[in-house]
């Protein structure tokens, strides 16, 4: 449990205590058991090895990076108790300006005909500044106006699929320069999602901006009478998850080679969940980056274990909601152990 | 503000909207979209647009249904209430179309359902299809497979989204040929959703399996399109794993170029469009139409691809 903040929301050092389990032992034991129980099956249903297959492992932690670099920002933003509910169209709306700008010269029906053949940086950074702007205006909202970061985000949720499909009118964006879809080629999204969540576990644990973070999440009054701009902070917190979330789309964009409005549908609440499948608490001040990258690799090992035992793709969803709930039970449960302590 | 203030501006808007209304001598058509921001059902929407143009007199009022039955249905209410001229519905799902029937025929106006046929045994009076047969598109997708085969070898069946019509027809087209021929099999079936970014990952999860695929025949483009990125980028010749998909998209056009896809299907996306306009047109006027527009697929390989670019 990351102890630098007290009750009271006081920052401080965080005190010496006889060995204690990381809250993220637990976690990862579930990981291990659902791993083990895909291998148990393996070898019964197919009578061959989930986990002894290099290949695999790339692909379990590939197919879910894109939810994972949104889950690292939620998670940050769940952390100063609130949510996002924007992510997956805010990934959508960054994939469509991103591809629109990547396209090649011998496409007849670009976007922008007299855009095209760019370098791959110029559509990498405008996808990239189109979500940290949707994620500055989500926190401008929250910090601003005061609305629940529910209702702010859900606006954002459905504005920003509004001009993802209004961009082009819902018609795909193709034809994308290769400099670019190499971005998403292969395993380049497991390392960009790796070293995303290895920075900001940095910035949460060791830095001013992780402190006021956990605070403002477990006592906002204590924060700001402590002296914490509550609401330049909470811009800045959601102004990273839209930039991740920008991030998101690049890489979408770039591995499918193509921007369409309908991408990233449902995505948000993968990343939600692989966050409170992580132990952040959705009450806010607590959780870290480990837990929510562990949580992120439990879904892509649920998806990949269903597809190697060939089970339904619906049964699938039925056992990723009932992981999700056991998860959050056994977090109230942990919250009400440490209360009585 | 002050409330008379807002009266009068409402007033205002009413007035403006009557006046509007009366000088549309115009025939009004209410769409309602399954979904905008599909890939085909947008060229198909495109078409009716287009072709609206080209009829003058024709308007046209398109609403997106967000792949929600419920919201469909009150956008077909809507468009009751607003005495449309006619209807034209893209079914979000074919079982639910008979409640909608029911209320459009009841106030006498004329429907139209485009490219997901209506599940009613019997259409109403001055309802009718305009699409193409289902249980064809994924017979010729897997015959062209099976020829280019030399009738052997494991197929991979990516279906669609499971409640639709259209990924259960064409992926049981796809398995009635399979079962023809004793040297095919099929390995592996599951659902991508119509997705290319999930079917990327459902076959990068193929390829791992290390089961011996030699194709994969997915119940749309994108998802073919999924695969052969997935192919590609794990290093598979798109000799050794051939793939089909269906609809002839632009992109699905280019990869068959560059000779990643082995076959696509056309569905005339803008013959449905035009046929489903001409028809809630003719309807309105009072003419007759055939209950079952039929629009015809076609095979699309190699040889002849070139003629669906720029489409």
């Amino acid at each position: 449990m990351n102890a630098s903040v007290n009750s009271g929301g006081v920052v401080e050092t965080p005190a010496r205590r006889p060995f204690k389990m990381p809250v993220e032992a637990g976690i990862f034991l579930v990981l291990v058991a659902i791993a083990l129980a895909f291998e148990a099956l393996g070898w019964m249903v197919r009578g061959e090895s989930f986990l002894g297959n290099s290949q695999r492992l790339v692909i379990i932690v590939l197919q879910v990076s894109i939810i994972g670099l949104l889950a690292i920002g939620v998670t940050q933003v769940i952390i100063t108790s609130g949510v996002d509910l924007s992510s997956g169209s805010v990934l959508a709306l960054s994939a469509m300006v991103a591809a629109s700008l990547a396209q090649t010269s011998d496409n007849a029906r670009a976007v922008f005909p007299m855009l095209t053949d760019l370098p791959a940086v110029v559509p990498v950074i405008a996808g990239v500044l189109v979500g940290a702007l949707a994620g500055v205006v989500n926190g401008g909202l929250v910090a601003v106006t005061g609305i629940p970061p529910f209702i702010a985000t859900l606006g954002m949720m459905v504005t920003a699929r509004g001009l993802a499909r209004y961009y082009t009118h819902g018609q795909p964006i193709s034809r994308l320069s290769e400099d670019f879809t190499w971005i998403g080629a292969g395993a380049t999204p497991v390392i960009v999602f790796l070293v995303t969540a290895l920075i900001f576990h940095v910035a949460l644990r060791y830095t001013r901006y992780g402190k006021f973070t956990y605070a403002i999440g477990a006592n906002a009054q204590a924060a700001r009478v402590s002296g914490i701009n509550i609401g330049r902070h909470l811009i800045v917190v959601y102004g990273i998850a839209g930039l991740l979330a920008g991030l998101g789309g690049v890489m979408t964009a770039a591995r499918s080679a193509t921007g369409q409005a309908g991408m990233g549908m449902g995505y948000e609440l993968d990343a939600i969940a692989a966050v409170v499948i992580g132990g952040t608490s959705l009450t806010g001040g607590v959780g870290r980056i480990t837990g929510t990258v562990i949580g992120t690799v439990i879904l892509g090992v649920m998806t990949s274990g269903f597809t190697f035992v060939g089970i339904d793709a619906y049964v699938q969803d039925i056992v990723k909601g009932l992981i999700i709930v056991a998860a959050v039970t056994a977090d109230q449960y942990r919250m009400r152990r440490r209360k009585k302590a | 503000m002050k409330r008379p203030h807002l009266k009068h501006l409402l007033a205002a808007c009413s007035a403006a909207m009557v006046m509007m209304s009366a000088s549309a001598y115009a025939t009004t058509i209410g769409v309602s979209m399954a979904y905008f921001d599909d890939n085909f059902l947008n060229t198909l929407r495109q078409a009716m647009a287009d072709q609206a143009k080209s009829m003058p007199g024709v308007k046209i009022q398109f609403e997106d249904a967000r792949g929600d039955t419920g919201r469909q249905l009150s956008q077909v209410q809507n468009f009751v209430a607003q005495k449309v001229d006619a209807i034209i519905i893209n079914t979000t799902d074919s079982s639910a179309t008979g409640r909608m029937s029911q209320i459009v025929s009841a106030a006498g106006i004329p429907l139209v359902y485009v490219n997901r046929k209506p599940a009613e045994d019997t259409l109403p009076e001055k309802v009718v299809f305009v699409g193409s047969d289902e249980n064809v598109s994924g017979t010729l997708e897997a015959e062209e497979l099976a020829k280019q085969l030399n009738y052997k070898g494991n197929v991979a069946i990516m279906m669609g989204e499971l409640a639709t019509n259209a990924a259960e027809l064409r992926t049981k087209g796809v398995e009635k040929v399979v079962a023809k021929y004793p040297g095919m099999k099929i390995v592996q079936k599951q659902t991508a959703n119509f997705l290319r970014a999930q079917a990327l990952d459902l076959m990068n999860n193929w390829i791992v399996s290390g089961e011996k695929i030699d194709a994969v025949a997915a119940n749309n483009d994108e998802m073919a399109i999924g695969a052969i990125l997935a192919l590609q980028q794990a290093g598979v010749s798109p000799k050794k794993v051939l793939v089909g998909g269906i609809d002839a998209t632009a992109d699905a056009l280019a990869e068959m170029q560059d000779g990643n896809l082995a076959v696509t299907v056309f569905q005339d996306a803008k013959g449905q469009g035009r046929g489903a306009l001409e028809s809630a047109v003719k309807l309105s006027k009072g003419e007759k139409v055939e209950k079952n527009v039929m629009v015809p697929f076609q095979l699309v390989t190699k040889d002849n691809y070139k003629q669906f670019m720029g489409n």
